[in-house]
Order: C-alpha cells, then sequence, then structure tokens
C-alpha cells in the first residue's frame, strides 16, 4: 500500500514538473500567433488588437498561472489557430491515436511472440539467424520509411487499402480499421522487429534454465515445454517492454500521422507546431508526457504485482 | 576493457566493417568530391532512372542521387555523432554524480530525468528544434538534448553498482578522494557500458536526424541529408522509387551495421544480455 | 508572358480573365441533375472561418459557396450586381447608393435588409474585429439605411478602387446582423450551400441551401477532403475515392491530361509569384545590386524546374487581361557577366557578397526555386544559403520583423489594380515587408486612388510597373496555372473558377450519373 502511495505521490510531482518544462520550452518558442491567425493579408493596427485580446502582452507568471489554474478546473481553453475548444478536441485526437497505438501493439505482439519463440528454439541456426537478421533490419530502417513503402505497395500498387485521412470509428467502424491499418502497419513494424528481438533473448534464457531442463527430462513434449512453460515465463518480461514503448510510439506518431495525413495527437501536435499555436502546444505536449508516464506508471505497477520483490527497492 | 572481444563474432565484424565504411565515405567523400556535384542540377535529366551517365539515377531538379548519397553521408554521419557526444558530456557528470553522490541530489536528478523521459524523444527533438529554429547546428542540440536523459540513467545506474564494489570501498576507506575514485575507479569501469550505449544511441541518432529533416525541422536544402533526401522523395514515389530507396538504404545500412557492432559489443562486455535490443 | 504557349500546350479557351480550359472525357448529358455529395480534395487546411478575419486563400476558396458580396466581378473585372440589383455613384465619386434585391434568405431563415448590410460593412470597418480588409472602409464617413432595401456609403474623399474591393467576400459579404460571434466556428451567409460542420484538419461539409436568391444548387453536399499531400489527393482522385482534386501535382499534369479517365479543368492566373530583396539590407539598398540579382535568374528554367512549366513567365504583375496589365515589359535575361558587372559596379568583387535566402516550407516550389537559384547566385559570385521556414516563422521573420535578405512570396486573387500596387509597393502599403520607398511609386499610386477615370487609372498603374522594373524593386517571376482534376461524370466545370482565380464556385457544378 505505501509503496503504492509512494507512487502515486511522485505521480503528481513528475505531471507537476511535465506542465513546468512544457510550458517554459513552449514560452520560448519564436513566432507570432496573432500572426498565425491573420494570414499575410493583415495589419499592425488589428494584430496588435489581437494580441491584447489572446493576453499575449501579460508576464510570463500570469499567464503559467493562468494555464495551470485552467488546466486544473477542466478549462483548457481554446486553440487559437484552429479555434475549438482544446480538451474536446484532444479527446477527439487521443481516440484516433489511441486506435493506431493499439493496432501497432497488436500487430508487434501477435508476431514477434511467435517469431521471437521460434528463433529461440533453433538458436545460432538458420531459422534464427533469418529471424535475428530481419528483426535487425527492421530496427534499422526509420519508420516514415516504412509508411512510404506500404504507401507504394498497398495503395498506389495494389489499391486495397487507402493511403490516407482517419475515420472516426463511431461514423464507420469498417472504414476506421481501414484506414488505421497502413499507419498501424507502418509503426508496428519497427516496433515488431524490436520486441522480436526481445522474446528472442528472453525465451533464450529461460530455456537454458533448470526448470526446463527438467521439464525435459521427465520427457514432456518438446512443444509443451516451449510453450506451457517456457512461454510462460517469456510473457510477463515482453509485455513490460512493449508497454515501455508506448513512449517510442507516441514519438513515432508525430511523423507516420503526418505522411498518412491521419489526423491524430500526433498529427495535431505538429499542425500545432508548425502555426506557433501556444495553448495547442502545451497541451498537447503535455498530455502525451502524461500518457506516456502512467502508462509506464501501469507497467510498474502491474510487474510489481507480478513480481513482489520490485516493492523492497 | 573487453571492446576487441566484440571483433570476435561475425555480427561484430560485419558491424564493424559497415560502420568503417560508412565513416570512410563521410570523411573522404567531401574531400575527393567537389561539393558542388551534390547540388549541380540538370533540367534534362530530372527524376532520371538509373544510368551509366547517373548510376543512381537522379532527383527531381536532375542531380546526381550517387554524389548526393556519398555527400550526404557527412552531414547525417556529423549530425549522429556530434548529438551522441553532446549528450555525453552532459550525462556523463549527471549519471555520475547522482549515482555516486547518491541520497538527495541523486532524488532530484533522477526524478528530473524521469520526468523528461516522459517527452518522447522525437517530441523533445522536434519542440527543441521548432525553439531554435532548423540548422545544422540547432538539430545538433534538439537531439543532443533529448537523447541526454536515457544516458544519464544508464551511466547513474552503472556508477551506482560500480561506486557499490569492494576494492571502490577499499579506495574510499584508504582516503582517497572522491575525486580520485571517481576519475581513477568508477569512470574507467562504467566506459564499456557508455561506449556500448553510444554506439546504440548513434543508430537511434541518425533515425532521429532523419525524422526531424523529414518533418522540415533538421537539415536545411540544397545541402544533402539522407533524411532530406527521403523527404525530398515523397512526391515522386511512384514515378521515380529509385529516389526514397537510395536514400532509404543509406540509412538502413549505417544503422544495421551501428546495430550490429553494438550488439556485438554488449555481448561481449555483458554476456548476460545476449542478443538483447 | 507566352500566352500564345500556353494556349497551345493546354488547348485553353480563352474567356476573360481566367484563360481557361477543360479537357478530358466529360460524360454527355446534357440537361443538369439535381442531388448526389461531391467529394473534393482540398489542397489546403481552412483556418479562421469568419470571412473578415482569415486571410488564406484556401478559406477563402471554400466559404466562397457560402457567403455572397454585395457586388461582384464578371469575366472582365467588371464590377457587376449581386445582392445589390443596382448601384450609382454620385457624380462627386463620394456617395454609393446601393437598392438591395429583395429576395436573398440568410441561412438562418432571416431575409436580408438594410441592416445587415451596415452591420456587416461596420463590422468589417472596426479595428477591433481584425478583420483584413478593414481599410476599404478607412474613407467611409457614414452608412445610412433610409429603408429595408437601400444603404448610401458616404465618403469623406474620393476612393476610386472602393467600388471593385466591395466585390472581393473579404470586404464586400453581407452576414445577418449579429452574427460576428458565430462566423469563426459556423459561418452564416446567404450563399448557395450552407455550412454544417468542419472537423479540422479533415473535412468541411456543406449542404444545398434550397432558399438560395439565385435557385437552388444541383448537389446535395460537397465535402471538402483537406488532403495537403499532392500525390495522396492523386491517388485519391485515381482510385475513385474522390470526385476531384484541386491543384494537381505540377509534374503530373501533362500525364493526367493524356489520361482517358480523368477530366482536367486548368487556368491562369491562379497567383503570382515574386522575388524580394530586403531595401533596408545594406547591399540591396543599392539599385545595380538588385538589377545584378535580377540578371542571375532565368526565369523560364526557373519555371521549368520549380513548376515543371505550369504557368507563363511575366514582368507585370497586373491580371493579364486587365487594363493595366503592361505586356510590353520584358523580364531581364540571365546574363552572368552583366550580374558580375554589375557587382563590381557597386563594390562586390567575387565572393564578396553573401546572402541568405528564407523561404517557407508552406510552399514547397518555393523551396524548390530557392534551391535552384542558389546554384546561379553562386555561379554569379555570390555566396549564399538557404533557410527553410515555416508559415509562421516566415510570416513573423519576413513579413512583421523584416529581418531577411532575399525571399520570396505569392499572392492570390489581388486583380484590383489599388489593392495590388499600392498595398505592396507603397512606401505605407500594408504588404510592403521589403521596406520599399520610392517617391515616385508613392505619387503614382497616391494619384490612382482619386483617379475615377479607368483608362487614366490603368496609365498610371502601367507607369508604376515600368518604375518596379527598372528599379528592380523585386524580381516578378511568372503567374502560376491553376488545375482540377476530376472524374468524368463532374459536370458543370467551365463555371467552377471565380474569376479571381483561386475561388471555387459549386453552384452550376452537377454530378452525372454514371
Amino acid at each position: 500500500m505505501s509503496y503504492l502511495l509512494n507512487r502515486l505521490f511522485s505521480m503528481v510531482l513528475t505531471l507537476f514538473l511535465i506542465s513546468a518544462i512544457t510550458f517554459a520550452v513552449t514560452n520560448i518558442l519564436p513566432g507570432d500567433v496573432a500572426m498565425m491567425i491573420m494570414g499575410t493579408q493583415s495589419n499592425p493596427e488589428a494584430l496588435a488588437g489581437l494580441r491584447e485580446s489572446l493576453g499575449l502582452n501579460d508576464p510570463l507568471l500570469v499567464q503559467y498561472g493562468r494555464w495551470i489554474g485552467g488546466m486544473l478546473t477542466g478549462d483548457w481553453g481554446t486553440s487559437l489557430v484552429f479555434k475549438e475548444p482544446i480538451a474536446p478536441l484532444l479527446l477527439q485526437k487521443m481516440t484516433a491515436s489511441g486506435l493506431l497505438v493499439l493496432f501497432s501493439m497488436t500487430i508487434a505482439l501477435t508476431c514477434a511472440i511467435p517469431l521471437g519463440v521460434w528463433a529461440a528454439v533453433h538458436a545460432n541456426r538458420w531459422q534464427d539467424t533469418a529471424a535475428s537478421s530481419t528483426a535487425m533490419l527492421g530496427v534499422s530502417l526509420p519508420d516514415f520509411f516504412w509508411g512510404i513503402m506500404l504507401i507504394l505497395l498497398f495503395a498506389r500498387g495494389l489499391g486495397w487499402l487507402p493511403s490516407s485521412g482517419f475515420v472516426d470509428p463511431a461514423d464507420d467502424f469498417g472504414g476506421a480499421v481501414r484506414h488505421a491499418l497502413l499507419p498501424s502497419l507502418a509503426l508496428g513494424l519497427g516496433l515488431m522487429a524490436h520486441l522480436t528481438r526481445m522474446t528472442r533473448a528472453t525465451m533464450t534464457g529461460i530455456l537454458n534454465q533448470e526448470f526446463i531442463r527438467v521439464a525435459r527430462a521427465k520427457g514432456l513434449n518438446e512443444s509443451t515445454v516451449v510453450w506451457r512453460y517456457g512461454l510462460a515465463n517469456a510473457v510477463g518480461p515482453v509485455m513490460t517492454v512493449a508497454g515501455l514503448q508506448i513512449g517510442y510510439l507516441f514519438g513515432s506518431i508525430i511523423v507516420i500521422e503526418s505522411l498518412f495525413n491521419y489526423t491524430g495527437m500526433g498529427w495535431l501536435t505538429y499542425q500545432a507546431l508548425l502555426n506557433r499555436d501556444i495553448p495547442l502546444i502545451q497541451a498537447s505536449v503535455f498530455v502525451i508526457a502524461a500518457v506516456v508516464m502512467l502508462s509506464n506508471l501501469i507497467v510498474d505497477l502491474l510487474y510489481a504485482v507480478v513480481d513482489p520483490r520490485i516493492r523492497l527497492s | 576493457m573487453k571492446v576487441p572481444a566484440a571483433f570476435r563474432s561475425a555480427k561484430g565484424i560485419v558491424g564493424a566493417l559497415v560502420v568503417l565504411t560508412v565513416l570512410a565515405v563521410a570523411i573522404l567523400a567531401p574531400l575527393l568530391i567537389p561539393a558542388d556535384w551534390a547540388t549541380r542540377m540538370d533540367m534534362r535529366a530530372r527524376l532520371a532512372p538509373p544510368s551509366w551517365a547517373h548510376p543512381l539515377g537522379t532527383d527531381q531538379l536532375g542531380r546526381d542521387l550517387l554524389f548526393r548519397v556519398l555527400l550526404g553521408a557527412q552531414t547525417s554521419i556529423f549530425i549522429a555523432v556530434a548529438a551522441v557526444m553532446m549528450s555525453i558530456v552532459i550525462g556523463l557528470p549527471l549519471g555520475l554524480i547522482s549515482g555516486y553522490v547518491g541520497r538527495t541530489t541523486d532524488n532530484v536528478l533522477m526524478r528530473l530525468v524521469d520526468t523528461l523521459l516522459s517527452f518522447p524523444a522525437l517530441l523533445l527533438a522536434l519542440t527543441i528544434s521548432a525553439v531554435l529554429g532548423p540548422n545544422l547546428q540547432n538539430t545538433i542540440i534538439a537531439i543532443g538534448i533529448a537523447f541526454t536523459p536515457f544516458l544519464a540513467r544508464i551511466i547513474r545506474g552503472e556508477a551506482l553498482r560500480v561506486a557499490q564494489m569492494p576494492y571502490v570501498e577499499a579506495a574510499r576507506t584508504a582516503g582517497n578522494s572522491d575525486w580520485r575514485l571517481i576519475t581513477l575507479h568508477v569512470l574507467p569501469n562504467i566506459m564499456p557500458a557508455v561506449i556500448v550505449q553510444a554506439t546504440i544511441s548513434l543508430a537511434f541518432a541518425i533515425l532521429a536526424e532523419a525524422g526531424l529533416s523529414f518533418l522540415g525541422l533538421g537539415t536545411q536544402p540544397p545541402d544533402a541529408s539522407w533524411g532530406l533526401m527521403i523527404q525530398a522523395s515523397r512526391d515522386y514515389l511512384d514515378r521515380a522509387p529509385w529516389t526514397a530507396l537510395v536514400p532509404g538504404a543509406a540509412v538502413a545500412m549505417t544503422v544495421l551495421g551501428l546495430n550490429m557492432f553494438g550488439d556485438a559489443l554488449r555481448d561481449a562486455l555483458d554476456p548476460r544480455a545476449r542478443g538483447e535490443a | 508572358m507566352r500566352r500564345r504557349e500556353f494556349l497551345t500546350t493546354t488547348s485553353a479557351l480563352m474567356g476573360g480573365t481566367l484563360l481557361y480550359g477543360v479537357t478530358g472525357p466529360a460524360l454527355a448529358q446534357a440537361e443538369p441533375v439535381r442531388g448526389g455529395t461531391l467529394i473534393w480534395g482540398h489542397s489546403e487546411t481552412t483556418q479562421n472561418l469568419d470571412m473578415h478575419q482569415t486571410g488564406t486563400a484556401s478559406t477563402g476558396r471554400v466559404l466562397q459557396n457560402v457567403h455572397d458580396s454585395i457586388v461582384t466581378v464578371d469575366k472582365d473585372l467588371n464590377v457587376i450586381p449581386n445582392l445589390a440589383e443596382s448601384f450609382e455613384q454620385s457624380e462627386d465619386g463620394l456617395t454609393y447608393t446601393f437598392r438591395l434585391r429583395s429576395d436573398v434568405m440568410f441561412h438562418n431563415g432571416e431575409k436580408m435588409t438594410s441592416a445587415d448590410v451596415k452591420y456587416s460593412f461596420e463590422r468589417c470597418a472596426n479595428p477591433d474585429t481584425g478583420a483584413v480588409n478593414f481599410e476599404v472602409f478607412n474613407a467611409v464617413e457614414s452608412i445610412e439605411t433610409p429603408d429595408d432595401l437601400t444603404v448610401i456609403v458616404t465618403l469623406g474623399e474620393v476612393n476610386a478602387p472602393f467600388l471593385s474591393r466591395l466585390a472581393e467576400n473579404g470586404a464586400g459579404v453581407v452576414m445577418p446582423e449579429g452574427s460576428g460571434e458565430e462566423q469563426g466556428n459556423a459561418p452564416v451567409g446567404c450563399g448557395p450551400f450552407r455550412f454544417v460542420r468542419r472537423e479540422f484538419g479533415n473535412e468541411v461539409e456543406l449542404e444545398r441551401f434550397d432558399d438560395y436568391w439565385g435557385g437552388p444548387a444541383y448537389l446535395d453536399k460537397v465535402i471538402a477532403r483537406e488532403i495537403t499531400e499532392p500525390t495522396v489527393r492523386l491517388t485519391g482522385l485515381r482510385t475513385g475515392e474522390l470526385h476531384m482534386i484541386n491543384d494537381i501535382p505540377a509534374d503530373r499534369i501533362a500525364e493526367i491530361e493524356a489520361d482517358g479517365d480523368l477530366q482536367v479543368v486548368s487556368w491562369f492566373p491562379l497567383n503570382w509569384d515574386f522575388v524580394n530583396f530586403n531595401h533596408d539590407f545594406e547591399p540591396f539598398q543599392n539599385p545595380k545590386v538588385r538589377e545584378a540579382f535580377d540578371y542571375m535568374i532565368d526565369k523560364e528554367v526557373l519555371l521549368e524546374g520549380a513548376l515543371w512549366g505550369q504557368g507563363a513567365t511575366t514582368a507585370s504583375p497586373s491580371y493579364p487581361t486587365s487594363a493595366s496589365y503592361k505586356e510590353e515589359l520584358g523580364q531581364r535575361p540571365q546574363d552572368f557577366e552583366k550580374a558580375k558587372a554589375l557587382l563590381a559596379e557597386a563594390g562586390y568583387g567575387p565572393n564578396e557578397l553573401s546572402v541568405v535566402f528564407k523561404v517557407t516550407t508552406n510552399y514547397p516550389y518555393h523551396v524548390e526555386s530557392a534551391q535552384i537559384m542558389l546554384e546561379w547566385f553562386r555561379m554569379a559570385g555570390v555566396d549564399a544559403s538557404i533557410e527553410q521556414l515555416t508559415w509562421s516563422d516566415w510570416l513573423s521573420q519576413v513579413w512583421v520583423d523584416k529581418d531577411f535578405q532575399i525571399s520570396m512570396m505569392n499572392f492570390f486573387t489581388l486583380w484590383e489594380p489599388d489593392f495590388l500596387y499600392y498595398s505592396l509597393w507603397n512606401t505605407e502599403g500594408a504588404f510592403n515587408y521589403r521596406k520599399i520607398s520610392n517617391a515616385q511609386i508613392d505619387e503614382l499610386t497616391a494619384k490612382a486612388r482619386v483617379t475615377v477615370d479607368p483608362a487614366e487609372r490603368a496609365a498610371i498603374y502601367k507607369d508604376v510597373q515600368q518604375v518596379i522594373h527598372d528599379e528592380t524593386l523585386d524580381v516578378i517571376l511568372w503567374f502560376r496555372n491553376g488545375t482540377i482534376g476530376a472524374q468524368p461524370s463532374v459536370q458543370g466545370l467551365d463555371t467552377i473558377v471565380h474569376p479571381n482565380g483561386s475561388n471555387l464556385q459549386f453552384h452550376k457544378v452537377w454530378l452525372a450519373e454514371s
């Protein structure tokens, strides 16, 4: 219990630090939001008026206080460029990106675990070399490059899947899946390669352990040994690593969503950065960092449940 | 140090050869090839497929992709090396102090590092690049800062481990100063871990530079960098796939080499972690 | 400008300002039919939807269908009645009387009256609104509404361009009284389509407004999907996900035109581009240096390189068929020897001058142009480098802070010569971000403002162009073509492009059953 409380306290502290860092960094962004809203055909008088009404002339500390106060009371402000309330906008985009993260994680895990086990079982034979080399190649290419190749193959070449856009699952579930598939694959391939390597390494370690040798000696069927005894012990560590990759995925979605015109969190954050939409940058960077931190915390807690020794440290 | 042991595996040898080749290209190409060959345009040979005149084809402005990819190595490698060096320069003292001194200092520093780790590295680099404005120097700073927390975390863990070793304890009891202890005993013992992490970070830095340039927040045209070349190829993919494949292959080869070498290095230094990424 | 060549390459029909051409297999179906949803792959993201506040061409392009202005222009850019069924100007040029149509309905069900016009004009003129075109109303002294259908605008001094400035929605739009607050998120107007919703950065949905004063449109709905990636847009058209796209990637136009399954609409001009010098940057204070740079640029090759030849070079930024277009004004040819000599005269030997070219990634062809020009600058012994800027950085660094040496920009919809020449080249002009200050131009543009006779005005603007060219205040490059690619089922494409060359109107567009 005290471990949990301790973690919760440090979570709040970290969230506060995240907010401070986000605010500090975004406030030294150059560029003029008012200018951005008005575009080329604007004039100095109108600009000055807009700056004043946006509160851009207030001292920094006042702006930070207003921001934190707003975040705590649920008023996340309005996007300067998109002219929409930020909280619902983020919720909507987070759902879109959540779909991608979920899909790519599923794709990565369902392929990586069997492949990694297969490689471990055939350790140091050609099967292992093939699987490990493929995985090595997988982690060696930028994910947007995979994205480009997928567009070429599945959208332009075969014409099976749409190459761009986002469809709300609530409107058209089939369409949503079709639109999410290519970006998820682009995100999932690198992750899959990484997890394959992890699974192989973990499984290799486990298969060399005493209890596996005992199980084999007892004359148990090899596939029972590998899948029931071996994998059961490998899933925990692999899932933990997978969970920790959520942060990596939230970095990658910025590029991948831009490439696929998939209007989720990554796309939104990139647009906000390009447009110097400070309130939106602050909110979306904060939300991404918070989500990454929370998912890491959940992974930690799950691990602590599985492996009580962790609580001591 | 057991670094040479890394060269005993096939993976290590191949990896090292690839990395050396890329390094040689990065250093020699600018000396042997006039710089303007990467920017020379030919409007009559735009998006030309590979041929004798242009062995790897040309891009949308008729620039030779072979020269661009060779001269681009310099930019990509320089950014990656400089960024990783920067993250070591900042991360090493942070991690050392945190791990060696411990207590409050450790708590405060690691709280900060953990917070920074909550920001995806690419997001952090992107934001910093947007703050500073995109150019070569700022790309290095952005990637360098984004990678620092990872390095600091790993070095801190190693420093913590080494600081508790009996011989360090013994040296401390013998009355050596902290400075002496850190420089003579702790630092040399964490170097292998730093080298492994640096190799892997180099691979990530090359990918990060490509990602930043792809979003327009990295290297600036007309300089050739691999990320920038892939970015420029986007609009001409189905007409001229080689414009993407050439720089893509260069990135893949380099990162693959670094990963293989890093793997072998780790295997040699830490047999327990065999094969982990 | 090589109009002849343009005509032969695209088999365009000449129709007023726009040189307009439709090629490809339109389905032979004479009678328009009602119904259907048209899905348009729009090249840009719409931004602030408030017609007064928005300065971006992309938003105006969509809102053209939601709003109507008090007057409008025909294909030859003559001001013609629109929401006002007639208008007259007093002898002294100070009083404008508009007689409004009695059958105009807003999307909210209200009838349009003179009060709405007064409200809209006053909202635009009020600096607190942040209207882009607020200065149109600078000379206005009073707006009176003697009855529901009459509006009398009185100016304090003659303002020759006043009426034609009202022909653009940015200044002349009529919104329902009191609707200002909603306009940014849910624009309300009296155009042929009602705004339904926008999912930012993804799509805008418009629905037919049955009570439109000009008769109901054919289409049930128009959905504008915002797809900024050119090749992705093209793929969507090819796979049939989209009925039409605007801005076909320049290098693919010939291929699409040759494609028997698609229609191509091309027109000229969509916009025009120029290279800018910062007149505060010491070397560029010397006209010889500016002229030298002009001599370094081969405009035809640049057009080919950056836009795959999709446009026509010009030395005059006036609309090509407008009265003020100075056709005889030629561009300087590329001549490195002359350039070097001029630089030497100005005191700069080889590699003694170094410049930074700031260019925005918002227009990828600007980045290509800058790369090509950079090679030429280097060949002429100028040490040059590029700095790519995001749109917002370009706006704040170049446009607002004037912190640049060389840059490049384009302008849409500046067909009105006062808007064009006064804003861009007068010392006091709102768009004079190059810090140009030329006494001759100041005098000429001020004089044109109070010159009522059209021929006299046109002659003044031709003199302005001569000064711009002689002094190389900027380097005018070209007019860029506009293009639309469409499925054979899309009909009425000859009416889709607004005379300003940028806006698209779907009122008379329909979908044939295929």
